[in-house]
């Protein structure tokens, strides 16, 4: 059980670190001069934060998930469109066991 | 935007699930639905469950969160360029509703050369109206909606970074080296690491190989 005290500070906690966290990296750039080694630093960042969420959530998947991922990678690369890419990939991880027992 | 619609369709099944989960630990309807308010981080609020019953470890609860939402810091360092042209009150408003989605949604449009970041928010705004409303559908009537877990979020979710990544490699292929790095530490550490650190130290060390190896 958990009473409305300890709720309302742990609600408090995350609320806090959720807010603090969106802020920090914002907030510390303004104190970093600018340069084009930052730059390809921060560029460098974006795509990084993004390649390593689906990597490190490749390692505990199931064969569907990095099947459907793989298509759609290859509908990436064929249509450039992200829409594509995610109805193939959707389609991919409905019919992956129908496919397989084929 | 508009490539955020689907993305908030997925986004519901999740925030169901979240409220499903939330009221099954005993935790009220209503104080569910503030929590998805407030926080607005889906993974640190599922984590978070395990620790709200009485005594509520607060320190290891604040340690969980700050790992789940860490990598905010690395999005809104990422974002600094533009965010910080902004008026102060603006530039609150568009950070607070910072997430995974929109931030991945609004890379496409930054390296097309893009510098206004109202898609930032706006998809934001949208994504948090449905997480929240989710949360609330899920509290609330739980019991007639079943089981959510056959909707598959998690799929159609990577499915969209894993494009928006490739996408950004091949619009910049300078990006190739860092994205490669990032996926072999995140995936070297994920054993060694406490979840969530492992994609801030992997995000960190691309950006390092971004910043010294490209160079033209």
């Amino acid at each position: 059980m958990l009473n409305d005290g300890s709720f309302f500070i742990a609600v408090a906690v995350l609320a806090a670190t959720a807010f603090a966290t969106r802020l920090a990296g914002v907030v510390l750039m303004a104190w970093v001069p600018p340069g084009p080694r930052v730059e390809r630093f921060l560029e460098g960042l974006a795509v990084s934060v993004i390649a390593a969420l689906v990597a490190s959530a490749l390692v505990t998947a199931d064969i569907k998930t990095v099947a459907a991922i793989l298509v759609a990678i290859a509908l990436m690369a064929l249509t450039r469109s992200i829409i594509w890419a995610m109805l193939a990939g959707m389609v991919a991880a409905a019919t992956y066991p129908l496919v397989m027992s084929l | 935007m508009s490539r955020l619609l689907p993305i908030c369709m997925f986004v519901v099944p999740f925030g169901i699930a979240f409220g499903i989960a939330a009221v099954e630990q005993g935790i009220g309807p209503y104080q569910a639905t503030a929590m998805s308010a407030f926080v607005f981080t889906a993974t640190a609020q599922f984590a978070s469950l395990e620790f709200l019953h009485d005594p509520v470890a607060f320190a290891s609860l604040g340690l969980v969160a700050l790992a789940l939402s860490g990598r905010h810091i690395i999005m809104g360092a990422a974002l600094s360029k533009w965010l910080n042209h902004l008026p102060l009150g603006k530039r609150l408003a568009t950070i607070m509703f910072l997430s995974d989605a929109n931030f991945a949604d609004t890379q496409t449009l930054l390296q097309r050369g893009e510098t206004d970041l109202g898609p930032l928010m706006g998809g934001g705004v949208m994504l948090w109206i449905t997480w929240v409303s989710s949360t609330a559908l899920g509290a609330f009537g739980g019991d007639l909606l079943g089981d959510t877990d056959a909707y598959g979020f998690g799929v159609v979710m990577l499915c969209f970074f894993a494009a928006t990544a490739f996408g950004m490699v091949r619009r910049a292929t300078t990006m190739a080296l860092p994205a490669a790095a990032a996926i072999a530490v995140s995936v070297a550490t994920y054993p060694v690491l406490p979840t969530g650190w492992n994609i801030i130290l992997a995000a960190v060390i691309g950006g390092l190989v971004s910043a010294f190896a490209n160079v033209e």
